[in-house]
């Protein structure tokens, strides 16, 4: 899956609706900030499948990841913090022709509208959320968010992080859902495959990108990752349908980093089947 | 009041009353009476205490009364709780089979001129091969009897209240029976000297329907054309919930309890930004977590309808009796300043009529809406002719040939009366940024000063076009020269117009201006009400009047007096009419 030359080529073939997302607006994150490849790769996951602007609506939180709200020319919401997968839940209730992408920081996601996050999944609504995971709130200038790395000196933590970091994939894998993924912004394309899936996926799919930050985490940027990823494709007899395989290949976070689909539930029922409607 | 009738139903929550009240009303409804009715009960399942009061009519009965002419009681507790509250001469409907201990209060009911009707309603059920909780049906058919009523109205509600389970008809219609023939040597209540029915029927006449306002509520929503409700329980707003997942299916109402009262109102927003009417109910602590949802309503002029259901707080306060103690919540809660339009319903008509308003103003306006609504309108059952005629259904949305001709910046095109076209996602190739940052014409963020002044003004600048579109208030009982006039909002109305009718015959003269629309103030009909009478006072359910306060600082006046309550009862009649005597020029 890291391997990539067909995606441009198909790119290629779709350069004017690529196009029509693209942005001439200033951009206003720092220079090598990892949203800048996430929303290159969305972009591309958006094009390759196919999803014109009327095909889709992207609803994002408030931080550095919300601050793209404007910067891709589409039908967008931008929320409020913490508060981004009921907003993007209820769109899609609102409108069940149209694909809707939500996106949210590791702060808003984990702090501040945790309990969300649970019930999105255990609802299983038709969402893609994409979960920026920094390990730091950015915008606010760095401080330590629940997944930052404990004793990692940031602002507000001058002698570093006190607590654990919580384990965003491990969490989800224990609520039972239908589709986890983890990618990183050092990796575009492998980034957009894993977007391509989650698009296609009917219920919700959770997709954690570890994310560079230059500014404010210095402990793990993309040559850190990329020293350390590793894909789920390149282990023999992976069962990416078996939650506990899944739950003990997601708890590494120092060593053997995996990205990929690292669980999926074909038959878990999403919110309208299982409602029903 | 010689045309109606006060009834308490009391005993233990949990014991049945609620069934036993409910016939009570259905048939009372069959003679061709008017109903209203509250349930006062505890915060609790069962144990404590629970009642019902019903007031019933020929004419069309509005409020409550706080004293009663017949009270029936299923224990002591009952007894000691409300004895004193039997208007002298009343009636005594006693279930309780043991006399020991009530007789002080025998004895004053003697001296009172409240007659007794007392049987062993438990040892009777027993003895007609029923459980103890049926001793509800004998005291039934004893408090029907008290009334003076005939037998077959009741029997007749019975008979369908329990029509699917046949061998328990049997028995509870043996009970009944039992009750309704036990020796009363009293006069009951209809055959009293000075009391007027009027030419009653002697046929069941079923026509007027029986709901409480949350019901009504619900029927409105969907002569409105909702499409989701979204809700977190909480009382008085629950039953809402419940009478939405009912009906779903039949509506097709998408109907989602969510994990708490912040995703209620984001799911609200989110199914309105794409261009599906949602509705949500909560009470005001709920309410308190969704306020920052209605701030971004505000800013990314989305529609949102909020239904809050007061109760008098803070914090828990007393979550199953009523108030207006949220108004100044309604109107001023949420951060930022925005456009916004509060509603207040004072009964079950209104509910449903005034929930299709409050989203028709929502979408045609891209602003929030606050309806509030009291515990006493929620489940107060009210006996209705018919609902009102249903208002257009006006959305507020771009719609055929002209979607194509938008352009991303008419969304938030900064336009002379700052209302702009809004069009659901995916309706039209011009996509914009609903945005809650601030933003220009097509939502895009900006922090430049001309411009975001322009947008800000633009938000609230609609406040005109949206004030000069809301009706004006009621008057009620003749516009001006009156001994004492009111003003109010909410279910404060009700008893208003009883108190207009009592003095009219007493040759006092009471008018009332009743606001449905709240906020923003209108203010032409409130002018000329104050220039015509010269005694006017307020009525409203909160210690502070927050109305008055309002309405004072908005027409630099100041009213003559304030009646308030804040105990968890609403209004009563006598008590009104105690301050018109006391008040009155």
């Amino acid at each position: 899956m890291a391997c990539c030359s067909t995606q441009i080529e198909e790119l290629r073939d779709k350069m004017r609706s690529y196009q029509q997302w693209e942005t001439g607006k200033k951009i206003t994150w720092c220079g090598g900030c990892g949203n800048y490849s996430i929303q290159n790769a969305m972009k591309r996951a958006l094009t390759l499948e196919n999803l014109g602007r009327r095909d889709v609506v992207i609803c994002y939180d408030v931080g550095c990841s919300g601050n793209g709200s404007d910067k891709i020319e589409a039908y967008t919401i931008h929320g409020l913090h913490g508060r981004v997968l009921p907003l993007a839940a209820g769109a899609a209730i609102g409108n069940r022709d149209i694909k809707v992408i939500a996106t949210a920081g590791d702060g808003a996601t984990f702090s501040e509208g945790v309990n969300h996050l649970v019930h999105a999944v255990r609802n299983d609504y038709p969402v893609v959320f994409i979960f920026h995971n920094n390990e730091n709130y950015g915008l606010t200038t760095g401080q330590p968010s629940a997944l930052t790395k404990k004793g990692v000196k940031m602002n507000s933590a001058p002698d570093g992080v006190a607590f654990d970091a919580l384990n965003a994939a491990d969490f989800v894998l224990s609520l039972k859902p239908s589709f986890v993924a983890r990618s990183y912004s050092g990796d575009v394309d492998h980034m957009t495959d894993i977007f391509r899936a989650g698009i296609k996926h009917k219920g919700f799919s959770f997709i954690e990108v570890f994310q560079a930050c230059p500014t404010y985490n210095r402990e793990t940027p993309d040559d850190w990752y990329a020293e350390r990823v590793r894909y789920v494709e390149e282990l023999k007899d992976y069962d990416e349908t078996d939650i506990w395989q899944a739950r003990k290949l997601v708890e590494d976070l120092e060593k053997d980093i995996y990205l990929g689909i690292v669980y999926r539930n074909p038959k878990k029922q999403n919110f309208w089947e299982a409602s029903g409607l | 009041m010689p045309n109606r009738v006060k009834i308490k139903i009391a005993g233990e929550s949990g014991a049945g009353l609620l069934s036993a009240g409910k016939i009570t009303i259905r048939a009372l409804r069959n003679k061709g009476l008017y109903v209203v009715a509250d349930r006062e009960y505890p915060s609790l399942i069962k144990g404590g205490h629970s009642c019902f009061r019903i007031n019933a009519g020929r004419g069309k009965v509005h409020g409550l009364c706080s004293g009663f002419d017949v009270l029936m009681t299923l224990d002591k507790t009952s007894v000691v709780a409300y004895f004193d509250e039997i208007n002298d001469n009343g009636i005594w409907v006693m279930g309780y089979e043991r006399l020991e201990g009530l007789e002080e209060y025998i004895k004053k009911a003697k001296e009172r001129g409240i007659q007794i009707f007392h049987l062993p309603a438990r040892r009777i059920s027993t003895e007609q091969g029923g459980n103890f909780l049926m001793q509800n049906m004998v005291i039934l058919g004893m408090l029907w009897k008290a009334l003076g009523f005939e037998y077959k109205f009741i029997e007749n509600e019975v008979r369908e209240e329990f029509a699917d389970k046949p061998k328990l008809l049997e028995i509870d219609l043996r009970c009944l029976a039992a009750g309704y023939e036990g020796s009363f040597d009293g006069v009951p209540f209809a055959k009293r000297d000075g009391v007027n029915f009027g030419e009653m029927t002697d046929e069941i006449s079923g026509e007027r329907m029986i709901l409480d306002g949350n019901d009504a509520l619900v029927h409105g929503a969907v002569a409105a054309k909702c499409g989701a409700y979204f809700a977190y329980p909480m009382s008085p707003s629950s039953s809402i919930l419940t009478y939405m997942a009912e009906r779903a299916k039949e509506t097709g109402i998408i109907v989602k309890q969510c994990e708490d009262e912040i995703t209620v109102a984001n799911m609200a927003l989110g199914a309105m930004f794409m261009g599906m009417r949602s509705l949500l109910a909560t009470s005001g602590g709920g309410y308190d977590l969704m306020t920052e949802t209605v701030s971004l309503a505000g800013m990314i002029e989305t529609p949102l309808v909020a239904i809050i259901a007061q109760r008098p707080g803070p914090a828990t306060g007393l979550p199953t009796w009523t108030g207006q103690g949220d108004f100044n919540l309604a109107v001023y809660s949420a951060h930022g300043e925005f456009s916004r339009v509060v509603l207040a319903v004072s009964n079950a008509e209104d509910c449903y009529l005034m929930v299709q308003h409050a989203l028709n103003l929502a979408e045609e306006f891209q602003i929030p809406v606050i309806l509030l609504t009291e515990k006493q309108i929620a489940e107060s059952l009210w006996t209705i002719d018919g609902f009102g005629e249903d208002p257009e259904i006006r959305r507020g949305l771009v719609k055929g040939e002209e979607l194509a001709g938008l352009s991303n910046s008419d969304r938030y095109k900064i336009t002379e009366n700052g209302l702009s076209k809004r069009w659901a996602p995916g309706s039209s190739d011009a996509y914009y940024f609903a945005n809650g940052d601030e933003h220009g014409e097509d939502g895009s963020l900006t922090e430049e000063a001309d411009l975001a002044g322009r947008m800000y003004e633009k938000r609230l600048k609609k406040m005109a076009i949206i004030e000069a579109a809301l009706p004006e208030p009621e008057v009620f009982g003749g516009e001006g020269g009156a001994d004492i006039s009111f003003v109010g909002w909410g279910s404060s109305k009700n008893v208003m117009l009883d108190v207009i009718e009592e003095c009219r015959e007493i040759g006092v003269k009471v008018n009332y201006l009743h606001f449905g629309y709240v906020f923003p103030l209108k203010k032409a009909v409130l002018k000329k009400f104050l220039d015509e009478n010269k005694n006017v006072h307020v009525i409203e359910g909160n210690y502070t009047g927050q109305f008055a306060n309002f309405v004072e600082g908005e027409m630099k006046f100041e009213f003559r007096g304030r009646l308030l309550k804040w105990n968890g009862r609403s209004f009563f009649v006598e008590e009104v009419l105690d301050y018109v005597n006391e008040n009155k020029m």
